[in-house]
């Protein structure tokens, strides 16, 4: 571990790569040194199809923030996502040996192990089992088991797993720049722990975070994740529908949604015109209003509907006491909250990540969530190490990916 | 001997000056013409007229008439009309007299309380006796302030119209569109007795600027001749780089004009432009086109301009017109998708039963997921549905649509006869055979959903189209 408690996420995102530098502190805090972000090419719907090129993206935004920062990076915290992304949720269970009845932390691994006996597609690999809760002889709800007396052990896991050779892509790709990685995470997941705060799990909330390419959602009920997943429809869905919709470059229509866009209806005067100015100096094109949102307006629908319908299989969404955390770079689409709380009967706003301390600026923006998370991950992660510092480690995250 | 003056500057010869007076009933009424004179009015007389002599004491108005000496003895109506207009009646002599030697008289009150409910009526029956010109700026309260004290600003409404030549109505329940949420209370009393100033100051400045093409009265009260009519005024001002279309914008989002959604339905419009001696004959052109796009082709305009060297470098647009009970024209070729949440305007329209596209008949198999309601109305029976059957579904969802838009079709709802997810009018027409690519998805893998390949777009995939 290094003295300065140096922390780097690597978001690969399809529209940008961004990666954040951190530095834990010792009351719990974390501060951002730095941030560095490149464009991302070679990655669709938040999977490498371009191996090298993305490695060069990836390559730029590490120099960039190694130059923000003024540190060496050396390790760093990956994120992923993509459809092939899967979650459940199961239970473990564990007796204890009869002449023992106090549970001590090798049974809480040994529950969790029991856990992830389910037959997953054999392609697939673990990339997270995030625990729930803890049942004591019966006894639910139990947070921390460790010296409580007991003969039975469960616990409720919820389980992510992965394609292995889609993760292990992200892996190879930041391997060869060459760059130790710490651990993998699910987007959503690291996104979570930023936007939201702990009174807010409690109460239930549902993150989604719609990037460039996924839209990836974390539900939360009474502290603990219920349910998760990743769609592959992303902003680039938006700007594609934009493009062969109203027949312009793909370039033009990512500024026409970015600066003009909006998924309300109904809201401008019937002939409302936006006025698309040339480069070379003609008179440009002009299109309706109405109609930018109307194909905004249907895709964005499509897909909160289809997330609803995802939902829906488990019957979390009526506990959410905390309502939805949109983040994300659609987030920034004018009216999606309107849009979210609409389709999902809860209140929706839009949220970044929590300022800690440091960079506001890049804080305050909701692309950077997930990249940021990623630091209150590796500084929880690096919390919990601390007192185990002796091997098990990296059974604990690493198991089944490499 | 013919006199001709040394500096050739633009006519204002004072034969052509029309005695304007602007007149303001009751408590809110004063408020908006302490508003107006604050703005700066020049070639109109202010009159303030009240039955509270408090208020009446703090106006700013140089001419000032109580009413009822005996009736209120210097007190409010306390939101009693009779009493307001028992008050006016004691004091018609002084009324009169304030109203003489003006051709056009511009009433301003706030309608629902006892002063300005009660008394405006009657002043503008003298007015009108007189022999001016008559036009009403009121303001309807708030829902929140109860159905009576609605009730009885509507009645006042009615009997200010018969007597009037044109009423504009402000109903404060627009005011929250015309303030950014967080502002004060204040402030959005402020700005909404700034709409009423800038309306009352852009009609006087029509009438009284010296115009290369004149308004002129008959003008003025051509386009509002209706009788019983909503009146629609806009206006706009703007001195940016692109101000003919700016102050358009502007002159078509005031609440007054109802976003311009009512535009189209009008008969006659009139259009005032004034800008500096800068402006330009192209920006009067792309003004005029631009306007021409909300209108109806069969709308009469009125167009006239000033070039005031006063204006410098602003442009300012003027709308004025109104809209009858009745439908003027058959609505055809409004293709706005349905709106969201007007709050219907307590101006009860009567029911249209004579426009032909006014029903949607239900019983038409439509295909497609059928259009759909703006958001809060009642279900009301249908008028039976009229004529059409033959015709194929898509014109005929093409107009049903465009029916329901329009203002008239406020009264005609519809039912939806099959459970619809996506609350949108499928604008079902021809069926678009693009070429399906997949763009910028092509080195990816399709994302497949429960059968469908999402990676196409959304609206091709419902075939709703765009363009």
């Amino acid at each position: 571990m290094a003295s300065n408690n140096l922390m780097v996420g690597l978001e690969i995102g399809t529209s940008k790569i961004c990666v954040v530098v951190g530095e834990s502190r010792t009351d719990g805090t974390v501060k951002i040194l730095g941030v560095g972000q490149a464009p991302s090419r070679g990655v669709r719907k938040g999977e490498i199809v371009d191996f090298e090129t993305a490695m060069k993206c990836v390559h730029e935004a590490v120099v960039d923030a190694e130059q923000k920062s003024d540190v060496m990076i050396r390790s760093v915290y990956v994120a992923v996502a993509g459809s092939h992304l899967q979650s459940f949720n199961n239970r473990g269970c564990v007796m204890l040996p009869e002449d023992r009845d106090e549970i001590d932390e090798q049974d809480v691994e040994d529950v969790k192990s029991n856990a992830r006996e389910v037959s997953i597609p054999a392609q697939n690999a673990f990339l997270h089992s995030i625990i729930q809760h803890y049942h004591v002889d019966g006894q639910d709800g139990v947070l921390n088991p460790i010296g409580m007396s007991g003969q039975k052990l469960e616990a409720d896991f919820h389980i992510i797993h992965g394609m292995r050779t889609r993760i292990q892509n992200s892996i190879r790709c930041v391997k060869e720049l060459p760059l130790e990685v710490e651990d993998v995470v699910f987007s959503a997941l690291a996104s979570a722990q930023v936007v939201l705060t702990k009174n807010q799990k409690d109460l239930g909330a549902l993150v989604i975070d719609m990037g460039g390419g996924t839209t990836d959602y974390v539900l939360y009920t009474d502290g603990a994740i219920r349910q998760s997943g990743c769609l592959a429809i992303g902003g680039d869905h938006i700007t594609n529908d934009i493009s062969m919709g109203l027949r312009i470059p793909m370039a033009r229509a990512e500024k026409l949604k970015i600066e003009e866009g909006s998924c309300i209806l109904g809201n401008c005067l019937p002939g409302d015109m936006i006025l698309l100015k040339d480069d070379s100096g003609f008179a440009g094109k002009e299109i309706e209003r109405e109609t930018l949102n109307t194909i905004i307006h249907l895709r964005l629908r499509e897909t909160l509907e289809l997330l609803k319908r995802r939902l829906d299989e488990e019957s979390y969404l009526n506990y959410l006491g905390g309502g939805i955390f949109i983040t994300g770079g659609c987030s920034l689409l004018n009216g999606l909250d309107y849009l979210a709380g609409e389709i999902f009967e809860l209140p929706a706003q839009v949220v970044h990540a929590h300022t800690t301390s440091g960079l506001t600026s890049a804080v305050e923006n909701p692309q950077f969530s997930t990249a940021i998370g990623l630091i209150k991950y590796a500084q929880a992660v690096q919390r919990d190490r601390r007192p185990r510092r002796f091997g098990r480690i990296f059974g604990k995250f690493f198991s089944g990916i490499r | 001997m013919i006199q001709l003056s040394k500096s050739y500057s633009l006519p204002d010869s004072v034969e052509d000056f029309i005695p304007i007076k602007i007149v303001s009933v009751g408590g809110a009424g004063l408020n908006a013409l302490d508003r107006i004179v604050l703005d700066g009015l020049e070639r109109a007389e202010v009159v303030a007229i009240n039955t509270d002599v408090q208020s009446l004491a703090s106006s700013v108005a140089a001419h000032k008439v109580q009413l009822g000496r005996n009736v209120t003895r210097g007190l409010g109506a306390g939101g009693d009309p009779e009493l307001g207009y028992q008050a006016a009646v004691e004091s018609s002599e002084e009324i009169r007299e304030a109203l003489a030697n003006a051709r056009m008289i511009l009433i301003c009150a706030g309608l629902g309380g006892g002063t300005g409910s009660g008394a405006a009526p009657l002043i503008a029956q003298l007015a009108r006796e007189a022999g001016a010109l008559v036009l009403g700026f009121v303001t309807l309260p708030f829902s929140f302030e109860g159905k009576r004290r609605n009730a009885q600003a509507r009645e006042a409404l009615d009997r200010l119209d018969q007597f009037a030549n044109a009423v504009i109505c402000f109903e404060n329940d627009q005011m929250a569109e015309i303030v950014p949420p967080k502002a004060g209370i204040h402030q959005a009393f402020a700005s909404a007795d700034m709409l009423i100033s800038q309306s009352v100051r852009s009609i006087v400045n029509v009438i009284q600027r010296p115009g290369l093409i004149r308004i002129g009265f008959d003008d003025l009260l051509a386009a509002l001749r209706r009788r019983n009519g909503r009146c629609l005024f806009g206006f706009g001002e703007s001195d940016s780089d692109n101000r003919a279309h700016d102050a358009l914008t502007q002159a078509l989002k005031n609440p007054l004009m109802d976003r311009g959604r009512m535009l189209s339905d009008a008969a006659r419009i009139l259009v005032h432009i004034a800008g500096g001696p800068g402006m330009t004959l192209s920006e009067v052109e792309v003004l005029m086109q631009e306007l021409g796009r909300h209108v109806n082709e069969q709308t009469q305009i009125l167009f006239g301009t000033a070039v005031d060297g006063r204006m410098g470098n602003r442009l300012s647009v003027t709308i004025i017109s109104s809209l009858a009970a009745d439908g003027d024209i058959a609505l055809d070729g409004v293709t706005s998708l349905p709106v969201a949440v007007p709050t219907p305007s307590i101006w009860e329209q009567q029911p249209q039963p004579q426009t032909s596209v006014d029903s949607v008949p239900e019983s038409i198999p439509m295909p497609e997921p059928p259009r759909v309601p703006p958001i809060d109305f009642a279900p009301i029976e249908q008028e039976p549905p009229i004529a059409e059957p033959a015709p194929p579904a898509t014109s005929l969802s093409k107009k049903a649509e465009s029916s329901s838009v329009a203002a008239q079709g406020r009264s005609a709802p519809v039912k939806k006869p099959n459970p619809v997810e996506e609350k949108l009018p499928a604008k079902q027409e021809v069926l678009q055979f693009e070429p399906v690519t997949r763009g910028r998805f092509e080195k990816s893998e399709p994302t497949i959903v429960e059968g469908e390949d999402l990676d196409v777009p959304t609206y091709l995939r419902k075939n709703i189209k765009v363009k």
